[in-house]
């Protein structure tokens, strides 16, 4: 079984490498690094204006070091198919996933491990804890997270209670406690309460090994949502074959289809536009993009960094777009319409156009909002509608062209 | 209508899978193209409809050829593909809008072909539906639908009667009678022998990429030099031991 697992996991990480490389290969992390440099910007002046230990500096350690505990689960790599082919190893699933759970604890540790880092200057300038403080809390959630993983490995045999109360439950209500009494009293109860919790979770996985009666169904489903989770990332940056993004009706919508005549010309639109609209990825892209953004433009002060953000986020909606044409085009019936390719383009630049135009409106009134109406706003402003042009008019039918056949 | 397929050679990147086809479809004729899996029947409509480009040879409709002028040549097809492709996003009244417009179809006429065959295929109450809501015979019947309202000349179905149920199956006959009746050509690709032998006019016989004879049933039996009593299945069979 465990050759299994490492047979899995090798693949696994194969196909991790290969999506990881398209996407360290695109401008679009350019992108990124250059918005991590601008949040990190905000947080040093975040920090900077921070003199004195704040009333929710306590609450706001203790919220961001709850949520990042969290974060990472086991990865079984269990498969749709193993229900039928491999049920009678079912005795045998237990070193599986002891081998799955091994592998599992690097990412909350890193994760962990980070979190603390970046936090320790906020939580030393506004919530008064010393650097030993720290360091002791942030061993303790490892040493924790360590044992919420077997909440996660009793789960799949069902057997994540204690008497009737969850365990999940009663883990996190353990964790919240024993981080309020360590952020406000002795930071040492962390790691204390951590060890007990820890040994106390191996104790209750043992048993499973002889009598556990392995729970298919919620086992596969869990690591199907959590693969599904890791390609929906991968598919912001990349195209991610076997993604399949919800469809809704949102007949209240339909009004926004009148603007579209039935005629031959507006075939494309009549489809683009109603996939757009319905289709949750690309609608919430959009959504997601273009409030972020706005809410980014009413806090920053800086002019530079406010002019990077416009000009940005007006790019990566467009960019992301392209996606959905291409999504599109692999429509065999629609190949055999008789219309251009030429008119397939324009349509679907002028779906974009519209997008792109809410999204610019949107954030004009955010920038109005911060800066007034100022020489700065204007300059953003129209940075904004640059871009808005160029990737309208000389970026999107360029790169929509390839997709044609 | 005339559909004639000179001498085509075609096929996927370098392999070819035709070899110097020829066969025509006439005027109100029901033709059934037939072969063992991977005989190329599938390969062959897709160079007809245009999807693949020929190697070599010519295929032309009514004398013009997709090259000569591509909207001419693709507003006189209709086709069924063998599965059921469909957009995710649109329900069934607006897959029937779009193919209106993009065929530039008129559109209280059109609509009014489309209802009767909705009604016939039982999807007149689903017409607000999503594809993923239906069943794989149903979409098969949305395809059907919406190849079947256009005024299309040339229909070409890629195993229609597979996952079809018999009333469906029986139906879709129908019209194919009836557009037949109309002066309309049909070419369709089966497995589904003793239904294609009583509904066809002639028959393309298809084995590794070349077509190993063609006519109507007495036509092949006597190239096959086989009694008045065989049916298609014997043929066929024949056929297939021929490269044993």
């Amino acid at each position: 079984m465990t050759d299994l697992w490492q047979k899995r996991l090798r693949r696994h990480q194969l196909n991790q490498f290969k999506y990881l490389r398209l996407i360290f290969n695109d401008n679009f992390v350019l992108a990124f690094i250059v918005l991590i440099g601008a949040l990190g910007f905000w947080y040093s002046n975040l920090l900077g204006t921070i003199h004195h230990q704040l009333v929710l500096g306590k609450p706001i350690v203790i919220l961001i070091l709850f949520l990042a505990v969290q974060i990472g689960g086991i990865a079984t790599l269990l498969e749709d198919p193993d229900s039928t082919f491999l049920l009678v190893k079912e005795k045998q699933f237990y070193r599986y996933f002891k081998a799955a759970k091994n592998y599992s604890v690097f990412i909350p540790i890193v994760t962990l491990a980070l979190v603390n880092f970046l936090l320790s200057a906020f939580a030393s300038r506004a919530a008064g804890l010393k650097i030993i403080d720290i360091v002791l809390i942030a061993i303790g959630l490892i040493v924790f997270k360590l044992g919420f993983l077997n909440v996660n490995f009793m789960a799949l045999y069902g057997e994540n209670h204690l008497g009737s109360l969850d365990l999940k439950l009663f883990s996190n209500i353990l964790l919240v406690v024993s981080l309020i009494v360590s952020t406000y009293f002795f930071s040492a109860t962390m790691i204390v309460v951590a060890l007990v919790y820890y040994l106390f979770l191996n104790v209750r996985v043992k048993p499973l090994e002889t009598s556990g009666r392995l729970r298919w169904e919620y086992a596969i489903a869990t690591e199907n949502q959590r693969m599904f989770r890791i390609k929906r990332f991968y598919n912001l940056f990349t195209d991610v074959p076997g993604v399949n993004s919800k469809i809704k009706r949102r007949k209240w919508l339909d009004g926004l289809f009148n603007f579209i005549k039935p005629k031959k010309r507006n075939t494309y639109l009549f489809l683009f536009a109603r996939g757009f609209v319905r289709n949750n990825e690309y609608i919430g892209l959009f959504l997601r993009l273009t409030i972020i953004q706005a809410i980014m433009l009413c806090l920053i002060d800086s002019f530079y960094i406010s002019l990077i953000v416009e000009m940005l986020f007006i790019y990566l909606v467009g960019f992301q777009l392209k996606p959905y044409f291409k999504e599109v085009m692999q429509n065999l019936m629609q190949r055999l319409y008789p219309i251009s390719g030429k008119e397939k383009i324009a349509s679907f630049t002028k779906l974009s156009t519209v997008i792109l135009t809410i999204q610019w409106i949107i954030s004009a009134f955010a920038i109005l909002y911060k800066f007034g109406m100022s020489t700065n706003s204007l300059i953003i402003i129209i940075a904004g509608l640059a871009v808005l042009v160029f990737v309208n008019y000389f970026y999107m039918p360029r790169q929509l062209k390839k997709y044609l056949d | 209508m005339t559909l004639e397929v000179k001498e085509l050679t075609g096929g996927y990147g370098q392999v070819a899978v035709l070899k110097k086809e020829t066969f025509t479809v006439e005027s109100g004729q029901v033709v059934g193209l037939i072969g063992l899996n991977g005989a190329g029947k599938s390969t062959t409509i897709k160079h007809i409809i245009g999807l693949l480009t020929p190697r070599g040879g010519q295929i032309l409709i009514d004398g013009i050829s997709l090259h000569d002028d591509v909207e001419k040549y693709r507003k006189k097809i209709a086709y069924v593909p063998e599965m059921p492709i469909l957009y995710p996003e649109l329900t069934l009244r607006e897959h029937i809008d779009l193919t209106i417009m993009a065929y530039g179809l008129d559109h209280d006429k059109t609509w009014e072909n489309a209802n009767k065959l909705l009604k016939t295929f039982r999807l007149d109450n689903k017409l607000d539906w999503f594809p993923q809501n239906f069943s794989k015979g149903m979409k098969q019947k949305v395809m059907i639908v919406c190849a079947f309202m256009t005024d299309a000349s040339l229909f070409i179905i890629d195993e229609p009667f597979t996952g079809l149920d018999p009333l469906a199956v029986n139906d879709l006959l129908n019209i194919v009678e009836a557009k037949k009746k109309a002066g309309c050509s049909v070419l369709m690709s089966t497995h589904i022998l003793a239904t294609v032998q009583n509904h066809a006019d002639k028959f393309v016989l298809i084995n590794q990429g070349q077509v190993r004879a063609d006519g109507t049933l007495d036509e092949l039996k006597k190239k096959f030099n086989m009694q008045a009593d065989t049916n298609l299945d014997d043929i066929y069979i024949k056929m297939s031991h021929e490269d044993l």
